[in-house]
C-alpha cells in the first residue's frame, strides 16, 4: 500500500537564488567572519577581477544582505563591505537548507531514482 | 589575504557537499586571519592585572593587621599604598589600554584589509568604569579587616564597587568581539575571582556552606584561603597569560608561514 502520508518539502526549494550562487555565498562567508571587510581583500580572497565582484555585490547590496561603506584611507579612497542581519540569516539559512540536503542525498537509496511521475 | 581555490570562479557545476567543504575551509582561513590579533590586547589586560599589585601595601607577605578602604580603588579589599594613587592607576591605565589596542587594530585593519569590533571592547571597559566613578561617588566608610562590624546586606553589593569589574567586563567584550571562548572564559574567571574576592571579608574568605559540603556536610564558621593580593591577581590573569601565549605563537607563525 502506498504512503500517502505528505512528504517534506525537498530542502532545494529552501535554497535562495541570490545567495546561493557561489561566488555570492563566498562573499557572505568572508563578511560573517569580520565586521567589516576591504573590498580589495575581499577581491584577492575570493580571485576575482574588480567587475565581476562589483555585479555580485550590486546584487547583494540591492537585496539589503550588505552594506558598502565608502571613505578615504589616507587621501585614497578605500570600499568597505559589512553584512547585514539579514545577510547573516540569509547566509545561516542557506547553509541549513544545503546541509539538510547533503544528509538527503547521503540517505537516499542508491538504486532508486527519482522520478516526477 | 591570498586565492587559493577557484572553486569561486569555475563555471563547473560543484556537488553541495563541495561547497559546503570549500565554505568551511574559507570560514576558518578568514577567522584564522581575523581574529590573529586578539593576543595583544589579552596580553595588556594580563600586565595591567599584574601591575596593579603594586598597589598593595603587602601584596605577597602575610601580615597580621590591616586597614581597607572603600570603595577598593586599589581592586581588591586589602590595604592599599595610597587610595588616590589606586585611582588614579585605572583611571589612567585603562582609557591608555583602549587607546593602544584601538592603534594595535587599526593598523592591522590597513594590513589585512579586515576589522573586528573592537569598539565594543572600548565602550564596554569606559563605560563600566565611568558607571563605577559615579556609583562610587559616596562618602568612604572605613571596613573592619574581620568583617564583624559590617552591614552585611549591603556590604556584598558595596563590594562589587571595584576597578577589577570593568576589565573583566571589558574581557568579556572583547571575547565576543573576536568570537573565542578562551576570553570568555577568562572573562568569567575573572568575573568569579572578583565577586569572591570582593563580595566578602576578610580576602581570600570561604564561606561556611563550602566548607560544610567539603567536610560532609557538617557545619563550620567558614575558612580563609592564605593567599595575598598578588597571588590573587597572578590567579587572574593566568587564563589571559596563556591565551595571549598560545595565540602570540600561532599569529606569529601565521605571519611567517
Amino acid at each position: 500500500m502506498p504512503d500517502r502520508r505528505p512528504r517534506p518539502p525537498h530542502p532545494a526549494l529552501a535554497l535562495d537564488d541570490t545567495v546561493h550562487q557561489r561566488v555570492r555565498l563566498g562573499i557572505l562567508t568572508v563578511l560573517s567572519e569580520t565586521r567589516e571587510c576591504k573590498f580589495g581583500t575581499l577581491r584577492d580572497e575570493l580571485g576575482l577581477t574588480d567587475g565581476n565582484l562589483n555585479r555580485h555585490l550590486r546584487i547583494l547590496e540591492q537585496a539589503d544582505l550588505l552594506q558598502v561603506i565608502k571613505g578615504y584611507e589616507g587621501r585614497r579612497p578605500c570600499t568597505w563591505l559589512r553584512l547585514t542581519r539579514q545577510g547573516r540569516t540569509a547566509l545561516r539559512a542557506e547553509v541549513a537548507a544545503l546541509e539538510q540536503l547533503v544528509e538527503r542525498l547521503r540517505n537516499a537509496p542508491a538504486e532508486e531514482p527519482e522520478t516526477d511521475t | 589575504m591570498s586565492s587559493t581555490d577557484d572553486v569561486w570562479t569555475s563555471d563547473d557545476d560543484v556537488r553541495p557537499e563541495e561547497t559546503l567543504a570549500e565554505l568551511d575551509r574559507l570560514r576558518t582561513r578568514t577567522r584564522t586571519r581575523t581574529h590573529s590579533g586578539a593576543w595583544l590586547p589579552a596580553a595588556l589586560v594580563a600586565l595591567l592585572l599584574l601591575a596593579s599589585s603594586a598597589l598593595y601595601r603587602a601584596p605577597f607577605a602575610q601580615i597580621n593587621s590591616l586597614t581597607i578602604d572603600h570603595p577598593y580603588w586599589a581592586g581588591l579589599p586589602d590595604e592599599q599604598r595610597h587610595p588616590v594613587l589606586s585611582y588614579a592607576f585605572w583611571f589612567v591605565a585603562i582609557p591608555l589600554l583602549v587607546v593602544v589596542t584601538a592603534a594595535w587594530y587599526a593598523r592591522r585593519a590597513r594590513q589585512l584589509g579586515v576589522r573586528v569590533a573592537w569598539p565594543v571592547f572600548a565602550a564596554t571597559g569606559l563605560g563600566v568604569l565611568l558607571l563605577l566613578a559615579i556609583v562610587a561617588a559616596v562618602p568612604k566608610t572605613k571596613l573592619g579587616s574581620d568583617g564583624m562590624t559590617a552591614d552585611l546586606p549591603t556590604w556584598w553589593w558595596q563590594g562589587l564597587l571595584t576597578p577589577l569589574l570593568p576589565v573583566a567586563a571589558a574581557v568579556l567584550a572583547l571575547a565576543w568581539a573576536e568570537r573565542s571562548p578562551g576570553l570568555a572564559a577568562s572573562g568569567l574567571w575573572i568575573t568569579l575571582l572578583t565577586v569572591w574576592l570582593c563580595g566578602t571579608l576578610p580576602l581570600g574568605h570561604i564561606p561556611s556552606l563550602v566548607i560544610g559540603l567539603m567536610d560532609g556536610g557538617t557545619s563550620s564558621y567558614g575558612g580563609q584561603l592564605a593567599l595575598r593580593p598578588g597571588h590573587y591577581l597572578g590567579l587572574m590573569a593566568l587564563p589571559l597569560v596563556v591565551f595571549a601565549v598560545v595565540r602570540g605563537a600561532r599569529a606569529w607563525r601565521l605571519h611567517h608561514a
